[in-house]
């Protein structure tokens, strides 16, 4: 394993936990989880190129298809939660009072 | 520039404590472009032409322009910036001195030391062409073999996309 995978992993990594911990901002989990998306394009696309596998390339392909419909889905929830409450504050969200 | 594409990993490790340290949102937004940008360079030095035109395209040409216009809608007056809070200021350091002590790791790794990670007998990636025909090899070729081995795919993700714009539209209506 190389230095530039393990930077890349170490990338995924930071992401995730900026995923996982909630400051003020809804949108910038959904940012975190589309640096997670990326990192992982960039890896299956260096292991794509580094092993003269040409054929795998599909899967970064598809990642980033599915990909953007999450963004969507994501950006539109935000939407409807800014529509709601003014802004996306995360403490807003308090229906589920457990 | 011998070790060129550690440097540029490197890059795309602090381009993501950037946005990880969660600064307002449309700061964010920012580094996620600059990462954005290293990692398509990261993509084009191991020779993935078509692959880092798509992200340029798709990516950044694409969400992140719906995640700009979205951010500009749900912001509030003041956006916090790295500078203003002990928060997200203490996150970057802690962040940025994590990688700059991890690359002074790797880089006093010498032969002597079995590792995992090491630069004994790496350096940069090279790709090798070989024979045949040289003209439109490469990633394209593979992107092309999506559309001849994977035909059930593209027609599954084709109608994901449009399912995922029919749910768009029901979540946004609201009522």
């Amino acid at each position: 394993m190389t230095p530039t995978y393990m930077n890349i992993m170490l990338a995924f990594t930071i992401s995730l936990l900026g995923m996982l911990t909630y400051r003020s901002h809804l949108v910038a989990s959904l940012l975190c989880l589309e640096g997670m998306m990326m990192s992982l394009f960039i890896m299956a696309t260096l292991t794509a190129s580094n092993t003269h596998f040409p054929l795998a390339n599909i899967m970064p392909i598809i990642l980033l298809v599915f990909a953007a419909c999450e963004t969507a889905v994501g950006l539109a929830l935000l939407i409807s939660i800014s529509n709601t409450y003014g802004l996306d504050y995360v403490h807003n969200l308090n229906l589920l009072q457990c | 520039m011998a070790y060129i594409l550690f440097t540029l990993s490197v890059l795309l490790v602090m381009g993501f404590v950037g946005f990880s340290s969660k600064p307002s949102p449309i700061y964010g937004g920012l580094a996620l472009i600059i990462s954005g940008v290293v990692g398509c360079v990261i993509v084009l030095n191991c020779g993935g032409v078509y692959m880092g035109l798509m992200m340029f395209l798709v990516y950044l040409g694409g969400m992140m322009v719906v995640f700009g216009y979205t951010t500009a809608m749900a912001i509030e007056e003041y956006p916090e910036t790295w500078g203003s809070g002990l928060e997200v200021l203490g996150g970057l350091l802690v962040g940025l001195m994590m990688e700059v002590m991890l690359v002074l790791w790797v880089l006093s790794l010498d032969e002597a030391v079995v590792v995992v990670v090491g630069f004994s007998d790496t350096g940069d990636w090279v790709i090798f062409e070989g024979e045949g025909s040289g003209l439109i090899r490469g990633d394209s070729i593979g992107a092309g073999a999506l559309y001849d081995y994977g035909r059930w795919l593209v027609v599954v993700a084709g109608w994901t996309l449009f399912v995922g714009v029919y749910v768009v539209i029901e979540i946004v209506r609201g009522n």
